[in-house]
């Protein structure tokens, strides 16, 4: 697998 | 933004979890929740709260054969992240 820039995504 | 020295650690309450309805990893705090990316939970996954971020990023460069300064600086930007929203806390 690459490297990617991380996504954070908040579950509200 | 987190030093090459500084040690993260998760806090009390803090852990990561695989969320089996989503199909993915998340992290798990009182209360509050995120869902991590591949790259996210790589990350997270070198975190034993003895190693220092120098060491982790280390560990990552070699693992994706990537340069270790874009590891380096997406890595803080994402430990920065949880930071601030206390996900994550830090020795320094």
């Amino acid at each position: 697998m690459a490297w990617n820039k991380p996504i954070i995504r908040e579950i509200e | 933004m987190i030093a090459d020295h500084d040690i993260p650690y998760l806090p009390r309450g803090v852990r990561v979890h695989r969320d089996r309805v989503r199909d993915a990893w998340v992290l798990l705090a009182p209360e509050r929740a995120i869902t991590l990316d591949a790259i996210g939970h790589a990350i997270l996954s070198e975190i034993d709260g003895t190693r220092s971020f120098g060491e982790i990023t280390a560990a990552l460069a070699a693992r994706y054969n990537a340069p270790a300064e874009d590891i380096a600086r997406d890595s803080a930007g994402f430990l920065g992240a949880l930071h601030d929203r206390r996900f994550l806390e830090v020795h320094s």
